[in-house]
């Protein structure tokens, strides 16, 4: 009988076969798992790939580590009673028929009682019991259905990262009394002197100052915390005229409705916080999936294999490593220290280091760094350095990881906050020191009226509205920022400094050229067949460049992991590989990968394969130098220094050779004389990231973790990078021509209370008018420049 | 922790979708006797259970109370059930809310044409009346309630908000309301004298809309027009926003009923202030409807629930927006007791409330007795004479409420009316009201086809009663996790 | 106009109501996941009782397993 295969996950079915639908499957489990899919209209899955559910090998003892309790206790979120809760980051949720499946796991293993998808985060959180299951065999039954759950440590740690929904509370408490005071006060001001408001006013009023209570002992809290701090560290922050602003008015009206002056103006007062608080919402607009604060803990297993004395293997965690330690490497994992290869074929990919994706090939003896991901096979190795104490990884040692840049930076609206301030009090004291000599009782009204109505609402909103809108602009067009401050400081870059590997070259096109003797018809076939049945990432980009239409059959095919390829076909034998396994004397040292093939045990030549730059690199640095100084920083030799030096202009600063040290140095040298921007990609760059004024990482799948930095950029996207600068400059602008539009409705008002002549109805209508018209203008004006964004690329 | 079977009410809701379409058609039937009485004022005199003025009311409330509430019953016990993952809190809960609320009907059909009246526009009912509804709609909350806080499902969909409101301050509404001294058995007094009870009145009438006609079909929308669609609604976050600021601002709106009257200024503008306010959120909730529908509008064309749905949606923007500008002062000085009132309430409740029952229906029906519909081409047919229907009833009456307006206010040079005689207004719009009375009845031979149309869809497909469907239990948050908040825990 | 007074009260009161809600509503995390539960509400989580098929499936299976004993 023929040997069936199951129609899930393509293993052969055995002695246990189970038909359905006329398709045959290994388990029960499968059979659910299609069943699921069919009667959903989900079996298209099958046609994206044949096999879909096959868990490949290399997965299979990536979770090993999750048998070590101390882990998984660390891990999950509940843990009693035989019942487990975890959240699980998986980077492959994209829609709603993802949420669909991940949310009826509960169908897939009975085990499973609840899971609840979170798809702004991508993450899941599954509820399972213990008995009969476990965290292991939960991240296999994910890996088996395409949905790899991400696993770090860091993401875990107990010193919880709260979620801050206090802004959302004070913005309820001051929207609800807005509302209401609004309801209260306009009475008054329709119709003053009737006989039923008269006798309501006082309940009135003094609802309103009930209502205005915790808006400014609860919801403005932030306002005077900050204005304190900026005084006690002698800076005038734009936050002082606005406690300020917020204290008079409440203090006034309090004065007013008691000695029965008048109603008050509590309806600016809430108004007012109310405004600030939904501009400081916008602007806190965060890409929940995205994270800007990743270490190397995140590319980092949580866990290792070692092997003890009496050579039983156990799991730890990646901290309890220490020196001298013998470690298995298994395919497809991560090098978590600098080692020494003691035995195995190394093959190594260093593309979260470096960017560069080809693999490296190491020799026993030799010394391997850690970031690296070994590619064939099983290995073995002694540890050298701690994990904190490694090449890489001792970089986060430096202190600018754990500056804070925001902090560092005084914003557009701080700055003008001080002079703003400093012009209102002197405008205050002067007109009350008129008044006191005219009119003294009008003075301390003058006075009070001054600070209120030169509330700077409008400036304060100005900046939030403009750089959040601008924030989402950016999004949409892949370009995503850790906050609105970002791009005040991106405006004010003089200095473009980029890395050379996987930034501005791509990862997975290449150039490839053939050196050597022609190949024939029958071997070219035979060689894309051969490729073809290779899932080697060298084999894949040269398949897909190579493809052939005549598939030969193949009697025979090996795959000597590390090595190459050997097929027969029609007494003909075709061999790809490496340069020693072809039996290729390598040619001096060349640069660049090649794959070298003999057909017939005879050599034909080789495949050379070069880095190929991102489309319109060239483009990007004639626009960019418009604005400011590049320069190359990149970790590899120089061999492409004569290439990049015809696309950049010529006093560019090119340095090859970096370590990731280095290049943190040549940034902070860079910076004593200009304000530097560093575009990077991998774990090598996230140094200078961290040390320049904006550290843009680069990525060509967002869903894969990018190193610690200010923004992430999609590589589709890099070419818009002048734009995007060009755009934060225009911010900045908008938000310098709001401040004028605010500055009108200020002198207005300003007459008025200088003249001693200030209603609460005035109060009431200027000052929502100019807070609209400030987020009008600004809402306007950036979505204007931001079409324009969409329209030029 | 372990997964829980259980069964989904639809018989409740069947019978709720019955009541909607017996009462949709008696009370429309009703309305079209009234509109022809325009065209024949004599038709039914000397029987004085038939006479205008008792027949009006007995028209309102069976649309707004019969029709519309059972439609809100419906569409609530179907997407309360499935949102929260459970069935309702009790079955007998739910019988007494159906029969009960038939029974009011009922009683409001027999009371009304009978003459007693509290004379308390949309709430005429007399006072044991009036108990029975405080009594039946607190049944509906407490079931409601308690099918909340035996949820399955941790998140509150938005929807499940915009019934809990309607809950609340339906139940506040009509009880502050209907404070009445009782004098007989059918006769009884308000609590309130003179303007003060104009003024609870309107407070009151307004919301009816607002809480009563609105918050639950903006809760049905949520949650049908996605469903008919197959597409989440456009901003869910959007949504939550439009809950929260409607709920702060709406109940504020009611003096707008009362301009130029004898309440004070102050009172009356502050009515006009909060209407206009209301625009903002309404039309947040309009445009966030039909964005949903962005990709899917080839559907639309050829489905005739989601047709329904964006003329429902397209109508409540329309209303909404007319609104607000009906209580401006100047505005209102045209409209005041004109028939532009009509039409702008019957574009409220033939497109936003009929149209939205009728693709509610249309998706229902073939759902729960898992079948298809039986005929979509009547049902498309249903729906342009529906729509034919509307706009032949609301465009002449605009045009009836112009020129009434204008005929009031014409004088002679001495100050004197041109048109003394009321009559002679009247015999002026006769034409708009045999047009009106056409539209009303395309409008009703459209539910008769859409009645036939289910009817048949019923007999072909076979009734599910009681719904299977399996959930993990909802368990309460632990009190260690909560103070962490670090994950989301719904 | 006294009626003002409760009219006031009443308002008020539901305002502060809901106003609750919406505070133990944001404090429970309702609304942390502003996306999820719209697409949450589209799915149909009607069983299809158990019916003959899998019955069906089941002697397949059996059936198939004597046939590979043999």
């Amino acid at each position: 009988m023929l040997d069936k295969r199951c129609y899930h996950c393509g293993d052969s079915c055995g002695n246990q076969s189970v038909h359905f639908d006329d398709k045959d499957f290994c388990c029960h489990g499968c059979k659910t798992v299609y069943e699921i899919f069919s009667t959903n209209g989900l079996s298209h899955f099958y046609e994206l790939e044949a096999k879909a559910g096959f868990t490949p090998n290399t997965v299979k003892h990536k979770y090993d580590f999750l048998d070590n309790a101390e882990i998984v206790s660390q891990l999950t979120e509940f843990d009693e009673e035989g019942i487990q809760v975890i959240n699980l980051n998986i980077p492959n949720i994209h829609c709603s028929s993802c949420i669909w499946l991940l949310e009826n796991l509960n169908k897939l293993h009975p085990a499973i009682s609840v899971s609840q998808v979170n798809f702004p985060a991508k993450t899941v959180r599954v509820t399972f019991r213990t008995s009969g299951f476990s965290l292991k065999a939960l991240a296999l039954l994910l890996a088996s259905i395409g949905y790899e759950p991400y696993l770090a440590l860091d993401d875990y740690s107990k010193d919880i990262k709260k979620t801050d929904r206090s802004l959302l509370y004070k913005l309820g408490v001051a929207g609800f009394a807005f509302g209401n005071v609004m309801l209260l006060s306009f009475p008054e001001y329709f119709e003053s002197g009737e006989f039923w408001l008269e006798q309501y006013k006082v309940v009135f009023r003094w609802v309103m100052f009930a209502f205005s209570l915790p808006v400014v002992f609860y919801a403005a809290q932030d306002y005077f915390k900050s204005a304190i701090r900026g005084l006690r560290s002698k800076i005038l922050n734009i936050d002082v005229p606005i406690a300020l602003g917020i204290l008079v008015l409440f203090l006034r009206s309090t004065v007013d409705i008691v000695l029965d002056l008048g109603s008050g103006f509590f309806d600016s007062l809430t108004g007012l916080v109310f405004f600030l608080l939904l501009g400081k919402f916008f602007q806190q607009k965060t890409y929940a999936f995205l994270s800007f604060e990743r270490d190397y803990k995140s590319y980092f297993p949580i866990a290792v294999t070692r092997i003890a004395e009496e050579n039983t293997e156990e799991n730890i965690q990646i901290h309890n490593v220490n020196r001298g330690d013998r470690l298995l490497i298994r395919n497809q994992e991560i090098l978590p220290v600098d080692c020494t290869l003691l035995k195995g074929d190394a093959k190594i990919d260093y593309s979260f280091v470096t960017g560069e994706s080809r693999p490296v090939v190491k020799q026993v003896g030799e010394k391997l760094f850690a970031g690296g991901k070994q590619l064939s096979g099983v290995l073995e190795v002694e540890v050298l350095k701690s994990v904190s104490q490694s090449y890489l990884t001792q970089l986060w040692g430096n202190s600018i990881f754990s500056k804070d840049k925001t902090t560092a930076f005084q914003t557009l609206t701080d700055s003008i906050g001080r002079r703003f301030t400093l012009i209102v009090l002197t405008i205050a004291i002067s007109a009350s020191m008129y008044w006191l000599v005219f009119d003294a009782a009008k003075a301390l009204n003058v006075f009070t009226a001054v600070l209120i109505i030169a509330c700077p609402c409008a400036i304060a909103l100005a900046a939030p509205f403009t750089l959040g809108n601008m924030l989402r602009i950016f999004g949409k067009c892949g370009f995503y920022l850790k906050n609105t401050n970002v791009i005040e400081r991106l405006a004010k870059i003089n200095m473009a400094i980029f890395d050379k590997t996987g930034t501005i070259t791509t990862m997975d096109e290449d150039v490839v050229h053939y050196e050597g003797l022609e190949l024939t018809k029958a071997e070219k076939n035979m060689l894309a067949t051969t490729l073809r049945a290779s899932s080697h990432p060298l084999s894949r980009s040269l398949y897909s460049i190579l493809k052939s239409n005549d598939i030969v059959t193949l009697d025979e095919f090996h795959e000597y992991e590390g090595k190459g390829l050997e097929a027969k076909s029609a007494k003909h034998t075709i061999k790809v590989g490496s340069a020693s396994y072809v039996g290729h004397e390598p040619l001096g040292q060349t640069l660049n990968t090649a794959v070298y093939i003999s057909s017939d045990e005879e050599i034909k030549g080789k495949f050379v394969f070069k880095n190929r730059y991102r489309e319109g690199v060239a483009h990007l640095f004639k626009e960019l130098q418009k604005r400011m100084e590049l320069g190359i920083l990149s970790g590899d030799t120089d061999g492409e220094r004569i290439r990049l030096q015809k696309i950049l202009p010529v006093h560019a600063k090119i340095a090859f050779g970096q370590k990731p040290q280095d290049k943190l140095f040549f940034i902070k040298e860079l910076q004593k004389t200009h304000e530097v921007l560093m575009v990077g990609d991998g774990l090598n760059d996230a140094g200078a990231l961290a040390q320049s004024d904006v550290g843009i990482a680069v990525s060509e799948n967002i869903n894969v973790f990018s190193p610690a930095c200010d923004a992430i950029l999609d590589a589709k996207a890099l070419v818009r990078l002048p734009l995007f600068v060009e755009l934060s400059q225009k911010s900045i602008k908008i938000i310098k021509l709001s401040f004028l539009l605010s500055l009108c409705y200020n002198l207005v008002g300003l007459y008025f209370a200088v003249t001693g002549q200030l209603q609460p109805v005035i109060a009431a209508i200027l000052m929502p008018l100019s807070s609209i018209s400030v987020v009008a203008f600004t809402t306007l004006a950036t979505n204007l420049f931001g079409r324009n964004l969409n329209n030029k690329v | 922790m372990e997964i829980e079977q259980f069964r989904y009410d639809n018989k409740i809701v069947q019978k709720f979708l019955y009541a909607t379409m017996l009462w949709g058609v008696v009370g429309m039937l009703v309305g079209l006797l009234l509109a022809f009485m325009f065209l024949f004022p004599n038709i039914t005199d000397g029987i004085s259970w038939l006479s205008f003025g008792r027949l009006r009311p007995l028209h309102t409330n069976a649309v707004i109370f019969a029709f519309v509430g059972n439609a809100i019953f419906a569409g609530v016990y179907y997407s309360l059930q499935r949102l929260l993952k459970t069935r309702m809190f009790s079955d007998a809960l739910s019988s007494i809310n159906f029969w009960g609320w038939q029974l009011i009907i009922v009683a409001a059909a027999l009371t009304l044409p009978l003459g007693y009246t509290t004379s308390k526009e949309y709430a005429e009912l007399e006072w044991p009346i009036d108990l029975a509804i405080a009594v039946v709609w607190v049944v509906f909350g407490w079931n409601m309630i308690g099918t909340i806080l035996k949820r399955r499902q941790r998140h509150l969909y938005v929807a499940v908000w915009f019934y809990l409101a309607t809950f609340v301050t339906v139940a506040v509404l009509h009880i502050f309301n209907s404070l009445e001294l009782p004098v007989g058995a059918l006769k009884s007094y308000s609590v309130y004298a003179g303007v003060q009870d104009a003024l609870v009145q309107w407070w009151y009438g307004h919301n009816a809309v607002a809480f009563f006609l609105t918050t639950p079909f903006l809760g049905l929308m949520y949650y049908f027009v996605p469903k008919a669609a197959n597409r989440p609604v456009y901003s869910y976050r959007l949504s939550i926003v439009h809950f929260w600021s409607l709920i702060f601002i709406y109940i504020w709106a009611g003096p707008h009923h009362l301009l130029y009257s004898a309440l004070p200024d102050w009172a009356q503008n502050l009515g006009v202030v909060f209407s206009v306010m209301l625009i903002a959120p309404s039309w947040g909730g309009m445009i966030n409807g039909l964005l949903t529908l962005r990709g899917v509008w080839d559907k639309v064309r050829s489905d005739a629930t989601l047709k329904f749905m964006v003329v429902a949606i397209t109508g409540y923007g329309m209303a909404t927006f007319e609104g607000p500008m009906l209580s401006l002062k100047n505005v209102h000085a045209i409209a005041h007791f004109s028939d532009w009132i009509i039409a702008h309430e019957h574009v409220g409740a033939l497109a936003r409330n009929g149209f939205l029952t009728f693709g509610m229906i249309y998706l229902l029906v073939p759902k729960m007795f898992k079948t298809t519909l039986y005929s979509k081409g009547l049902a498309n047919f249903h729906f342009w004479i529906g729509t034919l229907g509307i706009v032949l009833y609301a465009l002449p009456m605009y045009v009836a409420g112009f020129t009434q307006a204008l005929m009031w206010k014409e004088f002679n040079p001495d100050g004197s009316l041109v048109y003394g005689n009321f009559l002679e207004t009247v015999s002026q719009i006769i034409p708009m009201y045999w047009m009106r009375a056409i539209g009303g009845s395309l409008y009703i031979l459209g539910m008769l086809i859409m009645v036939y149309n289910v009817v048949v869809t019923i007999r072909k497909g076979s009734s599910v009663e009681d719904e299977l469907a399996e959930a993990a239990p909802h368990t309460r948050v632990t009190k260690r996790r909560l103070d962490g908040e670090n994950f989301h825990n719904w | 106009m006294s009626v003002i007074y409760v009219l006031l009260t009443i308002s008020i009161s539901v305002a502060v109501v809901f106003f609750m809600a919406f505070i133990r509503s944001v404090r429970a995390g309702q609304y942390d996941d502003a996306y999820t539960p719209s697409v949450r509400m589209l799915f149909e989580d009607e069983l299809v009782p158990p019916g003959k098929e899998n019955t069906k499936v089941k002697t397949e299976g059996e059936n198939q397993n004597k046939d590979t004993n043999q």
